[in-house]
């Protein structure tokens, strides 16, 4: 599937020269969109090849792209996904199963409120607290044994996102890039939307010791004009037929005079700058929540996550091969204190949103060769923190993934009685990476870059895809 | 039924294949953590499965039937009794490859191991046959083949690269044209274009030695420390601002300014390192040298949650000596010695063994700020320092307290000033109180140790360095045997010299420049010579081991690295043996039977265009509107701050969160070494190009100073901007094209618009970001 945003047409003969503005937004472009011709030399649908530095999938892929919701803090899976009676039961004291070393001093175990329910056909149970996202139960796959390195949040981080412990390495939205490139060269091919900043923040994303076409684009969303979202994506041109002019001029000077072909280098820059001044336009495009339906707006709801969500779908529809959706600025997921407070708000802010995701990628198809992934970090305590709090837990922790290529309505994998530990078919964050490549088309142990003097996995010298919820 | 050796003699390459790709991982991740030398549950080991797979209650695997070894059944989790790992049930993928290799008979290795080496960990190598390696073999002068050599004041290396290219038939391309030289030397030296005047100076000196007095005058320059010291900032992954809990009230711009400064001064190269690595430790090294050690003191620091656990802090501490070992070995050896953390190196003659007698060095540096100060004036200061920010922090309390106690708060207010007072008196009578404070590193040895039941403490030995236990697997929690400091063995004919002064950094800076001379000089003479050529004699700048590109030219690098040392490690005379060759002053027109043949120009038959680093694109824009500011060194400002015209090199450069233009531009990530840069071309650098403020401003500052320069002639506009920005005449239709597109414009905007949107597109030309 290729995605082309034809730029608007226009024709410079109308009328009285363009007033003079700091920038132009599609708005605008749309009043000056007239006559049949398109701007000048301007090719209508761009060519979208794929990244000639991508080295294609090893065998067929099940999924194109990746949406992950990103819950920046550590939810606890107690509360959402993986249901514990024996936590309510034995609420207030300490049984030797409890007995781990997070980071900080835990107490007895600490009730968990709000009661769960079978859902759907599967009757796969799901919180109270999720009641919209409950309607998907038979599209969800549970993940109730993941488990990480590192109790603490930015090695755990990095653990998700880079497959290490350490801010050295290429991030998954990059490997997923290098891996298989973009199918939209007008937008970049990997989209992180975050309104504010995670706790780490650029090495989230980074391509590290990958090339630098692979990073992930930072978007603060927080702000939903598109021009502030991607940097120098403001024209400062006077308008787009100056602009166009101007890279007329550009290619004409550019051409050998002699009529020899010109260096590839040189070309492949000029090829660069023309998908460049496209991108202004769909970019534009894409990031403008304004051209949603009032209904469809209505269907996510209101908020930065309920916008990053439909930014994503937006952006999903266009070829972008990894959106990263954070939950919020810094990591409001982070429930050290008052966790039962803070939780029902937290629910209530993502349970429509992730519904409508799924629904909106299902109506129009996209759940087909998309793949949705939710999850925080690591996960929480089902002991108590202080008086009422959580801490961090990288002992066990709950996943959800929907659509393409998993099977819906199960759970995986068990944690241990009171939900603290992985126990039953553990799921290592290498597992996971291994997992969703896997899902790409890419097999983890071949998707190496040499570095170093030695080839560089996401998975490290680990991985085994959980070939059990694969469809 | 017995099974004293498992190992079947016929277990064939596929079997053993097998077992290292799969079993051997599984084992050591799942099961040698209590199965291992540290802990050896039921004296189980698992670690060594090339001796007897057997506890104390027997064998646990039959070869050939999974159903018979309880290993297979502890982990099937089907007996009640016997279930392992405790932890849960292995994936039933990994239960399968165990099945799978019982079944085939569980082929392991033949034991191996050599006496001395770490127990089961390192298997140890053999530095002897590892030396026949070509970078690991002694330095000498190769004379060039053939009479070519006898030619008096013939160039050394142009006789070498001749030899290849008669060989190959390949006729090498003419010498470019004196502005394309010009313009090259600039970009190579100094990283700024030349002013359209010294273009035509140069272009008229008929002189014979015109080409020497223009290199000379180059490498005299200022602004070549800039340039080179920028290549070598890349190598040491250097950065303005580490990571936030790494930050202290020193200055990161001090040790940049220091390496600017050495390079201009021609410090031989091993003292620029030696002095990088130990100016503490080394003898007679002035106080303001100190700044050197930022290359360490700005090493990379993960963060240490002293709530958690011991292991889990040494772990993290283990992952900092991995990153500062891949960037000692890789910068300045060329060789990837981090990769021998865990394992043995798969490919180079390292062990585990030299990796931990190189962590040990680390394991006695400390980072700290420190002033450019002699040690007892140093101490003093930073005494005063401590004060001072001791009494700040009482009087800030108190001032807190004081706007809530209303009924105390006058009392709380003098007290608080009075503390205030006291840390100005302790200022003002501290000599040297604000000398300049550099990040830097100091002798101490680390330990980390329990802090109570739920703490970690970090303890530093001031003073003394240490040797540290091996880590086998690289886990910290299973230490092998103490590993005394030492050189890389492969390096050291005999015994590697062992490190005892200190934290051992200059004896390491030692080793560096003696046992390790030649591959040293090996490496920076490549590095010099990519950056001349866009490419190395070898490609794989940081990485000579064996799986290393072998030299384009053995010879010729040994030959010049030979003489490198010979000419006193002498950075500028490394330069100007390069630059006066034939071969640097080749044009990059070439025949296509000769890009046919040769088409990555291994051979260096002709020049090829380089795409411009970040730092000479923007400088050069800076320069083409006339606003560059050339003040050499100071403290870094934002790249994206209004106005600021300084030389890229001086922009902000964050650790974890680099500027835009830097990270769309492919500047490397200073989170670690980088050997090279490898520039990309993707449309949201041409974003930048489009719609960035910066070339929007300067394209408008062009365009003045052409309407200031050339006057109110079109035609003398532009060709005055082709020789700003290209040092060259524009070809008449380049002149008419710009000049219609001028008065196009200028129907829809004033004169001045019209030319700057002129500016803007000549900025964009591709003619900006390569050089010839």
């Amino acid at each position: 599937m290729k995605h082309a945003e034809s730029p608007p047409s226009h024709d410079p003969r109308r009328g009285s020269p363009p007033a003079v503005t700091p920038a132009f937004s599609r708005r605008e472009l749309l009043r000056r969109a007239g006559g049949g011709m398109g701007l000048l030399g301007m090719a209508l649908a761009a060519p979208a090849d794929a990244s000639e530095s991508a080295r294609g999938p090893h065998f067929a892929p099940r999924v194109k792209r990746v949406i992950h919701l990103f819950m920046n803090g550590g939810p606890f899976q107690g509360d959402f996904f993986d249901p514990k009676p024996a936590i309510n039961r034995y609420a207030g004291q300490r049984p030797a199963e409890v007995q781990l070393r997070t980071e900080n001093p835990t107490g007895g175990l600490l009730a968990v409120p709000t009661p769960y329910r079978p859902r759907g056909r599967s009757g796969l149970e799901i919180s109270d607290l999720l009641p919209h996202l409950g309607e998907f139960a038979d599209d969800l796959c549970v993940l109730r044994s993941l488990y990480t390195d590192n109790p603490n949040h930015g090695p755990a981080l990095f653990q998700m996102n880079n497959g290490t412990i350490t801010p050295t390495r290429p991030s998954m939205g990059s490997w997923m890039l290098y891996g298989l490139g973009s199918e939209n060269e007008n937008l970049p091919g990997y989209v992180v939307l975050c309104p504010g900043r995670p706790v780490r923040f650029a090495e989230l994303w980074t391509s590290s010791f990958l090339p630098g076409e692979f990073q992930g684009t930072y978007v603060n969303h927080s702000k939903l004009e598109p021009r502030q979202m991607i940097p120098f994506l403001n024209a400062r041109a006077s308008s787009p037929e100056a602009q166009r002019r101007q890279l007329d001029l550009l290619q004409e000077l550019e051409r050998p005079p002699d009529g020899s072909p010109s260096e590839p280098a040189f070309e492949a820059r000029l090829k660069a700058m023309e998908t460049a001044f496209r991108m202004q336009f769909a970019a534009s495009n894409a990031f403008d929540l304004a051209l949603e339906p009032a209904a469809i707006r209505e269907e996510y709801g209101t908020g930065h996550f309920a916008n990053g969500c439909l930014l994503a779908r937006r952006l999903c529809e266009r070829g972008v091969r990894f959106v990263q959706v954070y939950y919020g600025n810094g990591q409001p997921w982070d429930t050290h204190s008052n966790h039962n407070e803070a939780t029902p708000k937290l629910a209530l802010d993502i349970d429509r949103p992730m519904a409508a995701l799924l629904r909106d990628l299902k109506r129009r198809g996209l759940l087909d060769d998309t793949l949705v992934v939710w999850g925080g970090e690591f996960g929480r305590t089902p002991t108590t923190e202080g008086s009422n709090g959580r801490d961090h837990n990288h002992f066990g922790f709950a996943m959800w993934l929907a659509g393409a290529g998993v099977r819906g309505g199960m759970a995986y994998g068990a944690s241990d009685d009171f939900g603290f530990r992985a126990a039953v078919d553990r799921v290592h964050v290498h597992d996971l990476h291994a997992t969703l490549l896997h899902l790409m088309g890419l097999d983890h142990e071949r998707l190496t870059f040499r570095y170093a003097g030695r080839d560089f996995r996401l998975t490290d010298v680990s991985g085994n895809v959980v070939r059990p919820i694969l469809a | 039924m017995g099974l004293a050796a498992p190992a079947a003699p016929t277990a064939s390459t596929s079997d053993v294949a097998f077992f290292e790709a799969r079993v051997r991982p599984l084992l050591l991740n799942r099961c040698v953590g209590c199965h291992g030398s540290k802990i050896a549950q039921g004296g189980l080991r698992l670690d060594r499965p090339e001796g007897a797979l057997r506890g104390d209650a027997g064998p646990v695997v039959v070869p050939g039937t999974p159903d018979a070894s309880p290993l297979v059944t502890a982990v099937r989790y089907t007996n009640p009794r016997l279930q392992m790992p405790p932890a849960g049930r292995l994936p039933q993928a990994e239960i399968a490859i165990l099945e799978d290799w019982v079944r085939r008979g569980a082929p392991v290795p033949a034991p191996a191991g050599t006496p001395g080496s770490a127990k089961g960990a390192s298997r140890g190598v053999d530095p002897a046959a590892g030396r026949l390696h070509w970078a690991f073999q002694p330095l000498r002068r190769m004379d060039p083949p053939g009479r070519t050599l006898r030619t008096p004041g013939r160039s050394r290396v142009d006789a070498h690269l001749d030899a290849a290219l008669v060989k190959a038939g390949i006729t090498p391309a003419a010498r470019a044209e004196r502005r394309v030289l010009i313009r090259r030397a600039y970009f190579d030296l100094v990283g700024i274009p030349p002013t359209p005047e010294e273009v035509e100076a140069f272009v008229r000196d008929s002189a014979p030695d015109a080409w020497q007095r223009l290199v000379d005058r180059l490498l005299a320059s200022s602004h070549y420390g800039e340039r080179w010291g920028r290549h070598w900032l890349d190598l040491v992954r250097y950065c303005d601002v580490p990571e936030s809990w790494a930050q202290t009230e020193a200055q990161a711009w001090l040790y940049r300014d220091w390496v600017v400064q050495a390079l201009n001064a021609d410090v031989p190269y091993d003292r620029f390192v030696s002095v990088q690595l130990a100016a503490d430790e080394l003898p007679g090294v002035p106080p303001k040298d100190l700044a050197a050690l930022g290359l360490l003191g700005l090493s990379p620091s993960y963060w240490k949650e002293l709530k958690l656990a011991p292991d889990v802090i040494k772990t993290v501490v283990a992952e900092e000596w991995e990153e500062r070992i891949g960037t000692i070995s890789g910068a300045l050896l060329g060789l990837t010695a981090a990769c021998a953390r865990c394992h043995d190196h798969k490919f180079d003659p390292i062990s585990m063994r030299d990796y931990y007698a190189l962590a040990g060095v680390l394991a006695g540096t400390r980072l700290v700020p420190r002033p450019l100060l002699e040690p007892e004036s140093a101490k003093r200061v930073l005494g005063a320092i401590e004060q001072v920010r001791a009494l700040e922090a009482d009087a800030k309390k108190l001032q807190g307290d004081a706007a809530r106690d209303k009924m105390r708060a006058e009392d709380l207010r003098r007290r608080a000033a009075e503390k205030l007072a006291r840390a100005e008196e302790i200022k003002k009578g501290t000599p040297d109180f604000s000398a300049p404070l550099a990040y830097g590193v100091e002798t101490a040895s680390l330990a980390v140790v329990p802090d109570g039941p739920d703490r970690t403490r970090l303890e530093h030995r001031a003073g003394v360095g240490q040797d540290i236990p091996l880590q086998l697997r690289g886990n910290p929690a299973s230490p092998g045997p103490v590993v005394p400091r030492g050189f890389l063995s492969v390096l050291s004919p005999g015994t590697p010299p062992r490190f005892t002064r200190g934290s051992g950094r200059r004896d390491l800076a030692e080793a560096i420049f003696r046992e390790g001379a030649a591959l040293t000089a090996r490496v920076m003479v490549n590095r010099v010579w990519r950056h001349h050529f866009g490419r190395g004699l070898v490609e794989t700048p940081s990485n000579f081991g064996l799986q290393g590109e072998r030299p384009s030219h053995p010879e010729l690098l040994d030959d010049l690295a030979a003489r490198f040392i010979e000419a006193g490690w002498s950075l500028k005379w490394l330069h100007r043996e390069v630059m006066r060759t034939d071969a640097y002053q080749r044009g990059d027109r070439a025949p296509a039977a000769m890009v046919a043949r040769d088409p990555d120009n291994r051979l260096v038959g002709r020049m090829v265009r380089r795409r411009l680093e970040v730092e000479a694109w923007r400088d050069a824009i800076l320069a083409a509107s006339g606003r560059l500011d050339s003040q050499v060194g100071g403290a870094p400002e934002e790249l994206s701050a209004a106005g600021n015209n300084r030389r890229t090199l001086y922009g902000l450069v964050r650790r974890r969160d680099l500027d835009d233009l830097l990270r769309l531009y492919d500047f490397p990530d200073p989170t670690g070494h980088s050997p090279a840069r490898f520039p990309t071309t993707t449309p949201l650098q041409q974003l930048y190009v489009l719609n960035s403020s910066f070339l929007g401003q300067h394209a408008a500052a062009l365009a003045g100073r052409l309407a200031k320069e050339a006057g109110d002639d079109p035609g003398a506009r532009v060709r005055r901007a082709y020789l700003v920005l290209f040092g060259r005449e524009a070809q008449p239709h380049e002149v008419r094209t710009c000049i219609e597109f001028v008065g196009q414009e200028s129907r829809s905007a004033k004169p001045e618009e019209a030319w700057t949107r002129l500016a803007e597109v000549l900025l964009a030309r591709n003619e900006l970001a390569y050089v010839e």
